[in-house]
């Protein structure tokens, strides 16, 4: 049963429950036996009085022998029940006095007397009816000197005890259903508020995400039993914990030890005056700016789990962006619009991140778009953002690639190494977002990222 | 214009002095913390520039101290971490612009100036662009050298142009910036300013173009010839 239900509170409570019901049980049926051997003992007594009873109706005649006179209404009685109780009295010497039944009187003769002590005796298939009998054989003192007086009753026929068992179980044992009911129930409550602190710690657990790696599960109401398990579940927080922090002044301490020189050398290759070669190593060391930022991007999306949980205006990044970039696009001979919502379009996710990626698909698409044309972001109600150019559009074969890391289209002239599309893409994932490739007419791609609504 | 250059690595600021120097700018370096405060104490800096990571402290320290001190000399942030919470710490600690490393140093000089032309700066009261000059204390606009008239609009909407030169001026500012500029009821959006604007500057033969950048902005650039 153990291994099959895993609930815990499940488990409490039918172990609980199969023990009460044996508990019961045993209670039950102690008491059963117990009020049968009552009505054993009550039969007993009743057998006795009734020897007694006989005895004392027993005198000497004028011969000097003893004899029963039972008065009318007792020999009535005796006559009536004969199949149910017999009898016999015999004197001092063991001579029959009188005899219920002269079966009975017969059988009996062969029998010692009645010692001190009451003896009991088994009749099996005795008499006409065939029927088992019980009986106690006792002395008594009467008007007729010491006799021995033999009383039986049929067995099982011993109304008393089967009226005390009736009543037992229907005036008493009733009770033990709706008790173990109650009881289970009480069970069941305290289980359930015995676990509540678990309860109230996962829901704690739960709440740990990559943006909020330094909450600690609370250690001080767990149940004594389950607190190893929390203590546990505290240090590996720890120990993950710290393994991000590593990782992420890893990435801070690259960024830095890598972006202070190329600034000095970007720097100084711009006071160099001189000819060809030169404006060629100065393209070169702006492609490796870009290369240097793009990997620091992708080493912090790996490293740092993006928290993609604040309240962000889609129109908003787009405008910063776009003014951000606007003077580059100029400069290059093209421009940048921004159409679609003229109201803010408010989703949940991570403003830089999404200011990101958009970076990115503009950048691309004004290294593509035709000179002189016009690249256009559009920011839908709905929470999507679509970045569209004029250029020669990506081939079909090729869409299902774009996104990976280091890919470049062949034949078109690259300047970037491949990440911007591998950055868009992680960024989108990391947003549960969805990003579609496509065509427009007359020619171009056009980029559309679609943002769950807040 | 004397500028301080808050800056612990030593080739870099070495570059800063002297490229900044060629743009015309008298240059300061402080090493350290300690001793930008000291020199910040010392002399009245028209604009500094910040490098968060320093040796003996946090930049931004540097930063919220002065603020504390009630100093308002505009302060640009370089820095070259990765943070987006850097630069939202370093612009809600006061700071006025930010730029990443690695950065080129037209990118720079051209912050610096957008720094000094705004109200209150070093260069803030005439503004130089190209053949134009606009004077805004007299309110009197120049191309070549020949007065240019303008509506009350369309000087607040090249004042902002100039004061951004190169860079974008949202529309959100410029509704801002002419709202309330007087109480006559005026029907026309600033699209129809700026056209006008363009076309004066155009008549007098201005060395700047005015792009539209739709849905968000203008830029006033310098034409290329």
């Amino acid at each position: 049963m153990s291994r099959r239900i895993k609930s815990l509170q499940l488990r409490l409570t039918i172990e609980l429950a199969a023990l009460f019901l044996i508990a019961s049980c045993l209670a039950v049926g102690g008491l059963i036996y117990s009020a049968s051997l009552t009505a054993g003992s009550l039969a007993d007594r009743e057998l006795g009085l009734r020897a007694e009873d006989l005895a004392r109706h027993v005198s000497l005649d004028q011969t000097g022998t003893p004899r029963l006179e039972l008065p009318p209404d007792l020999r009535d009685a005796y006559n009536a029940a004969a199949q149910q109780s017999v009898f016999a009295i015999r004197d001092k010497e063991g001579h029959l006095v009188e005899a219920s039944t002269p079966e009975f009187g017969a059988m009996i003769g062969r029998w010692p007397t009645a010692d001190t002590e009451p003896s009991y005796f088994q009749l099996s298939r005795f008499g006409p009816s065939g029927r088992d009998y019980s009986g106690i054989s006792v002395r008594l003192d009467s008007a007729a000197g010491t006799l021995s007086v033999l009383v039986a009753q049929v067995a099982g026929g011993d109304q008393l005890v089967h009226s005390i068992l009736r009543e037992f179980v229907f005036d008493i044992a009733w009770y033990v259903p709706p008790f173990v009911a109650v009881a289970l129930l009480l069970a069941t409550y305290s289980v359930r508020r015995s676990l509540r602190p678990l309860r109230s710690v996962s829901a704690q657990a739960s709440d740990i995400g990559p943006g909020s790696i330094s909450i600690r599960l609370p250690e001080a109401d767990v149940p004594t039993e389950a607190l190893p398990l929390v203590v546990a579940v505290n240090r590996a927080l720890d120990r993950l914990e710290q393994g991000f922090t590593i990782q992420r002044r890893f990435t801070a301490n690259a960024a830095h030890e890598l972006r202070t020189p190329l600034t000095i050398i970007t720097a100084r290759l711009d006071s160099l005056e001189g000819n060809g070669q030169l404006s060629a190593l100065k393209e070169e060391v702006t492609r490796m700016n870009r290369l240097v930022e793009q990997l620091l991007c992708v080493a912090r999306l790996d490293s740092v789990a993006l928290d993609v949980s604040s309240p962000v205006d889609l129109r908003g990044i787009a405008q910063e962006v776009i003014g951000s970039m606007a003077h580059l696009a100029l400069a290059a001979g093209r421009t940048i619009a921004l159409i679609g919502a003229d109201h803010p379009v408010v989703i949940t996710g991570n403003a830089a991140a999404i200011g990101d990626a958009l970076r990115n698909l503009v950048e691309n698409a004004l290294a593509h778009t035709a000179p002189g044309s016009e690249v256009i972001v559009e920011v839908g109600r709905d929470g999507a953002i679509s970045v569209q150019d004029s250029g020669p559009g990506i081939p079909v074969e090729d869409r299902p690639r774009i996104f990976d890391r280091f890919w470049r289209g062949k034949g078109v002239r690259t300047e970037g190494a491949g990440l911007g599309l591998a950055i868009v893409m992680e960024i989108v994932r990391a947003h549960g977002a969805a990003i579609a490739v496509s065509d427009h007419a007359p020619s171009g791609a056009r980029f559309e990222l679609r943002f769950r609504p807040a | 214009m004397r500028l301080l250059v808050i800056e612990d690595e030593d080739r870099l600021s070495g570059i800063l002095r002297s490229k900044l120097g060629d743009a015309g700018f008298a240059v300061d370096i402080a090493g350290s913390a300690a001793d930008a405060e000291a020199a910040l104490e010392l002399i009245n800096y028209d604009v500094a520039v910040l490098d968060l990571g320093l040796p003996d402290g946090d930049g931004l320290g540097v930063l919220a101290t002065l603020r504390r001190l009630g100093r308002t000399l505009p302060i640009l942030i370089l820095t070259a971490r990765d943070a987006v919470e850097d630069r939202v710490g370093g612009l809600n600690a006061g700071a006025d612009d930010y730029l990443t490393k690695p950065f080129a140093m037209t990118e720079l000089i051209a912050r610096i100036k957008a720094l000094l032309r705004r109200p209150g700066g070093a260069l803030g009261i005439t503004l130089d662009a190209g053949n134009v000059r606009l004077d805004t204390v007299g309110r009197e606009l120049t191309v070549a050298e020949t007065p240019v008239n303008l509506s009350r609009r369309e000087f607040a909407i090249l004042e902002q142009m100039m004061r951004r030169f190169g860079r974008i001026v949202p529309k959100a500012v410029l509704e801002e910036k002419l709202y309330g500029i007087d109480e006559e009821p005026d029907s026309n959006p600033i699209p129809v300013h700026v056209h006008h604007l363009r076309r004066q500057l155009q008549t007098a033969n201005a060395s700047l173009a005015i792009h539209t950048i739709r849905g968000v902005g203008y830029i006033l650039t310098e034409n290329k010839e």
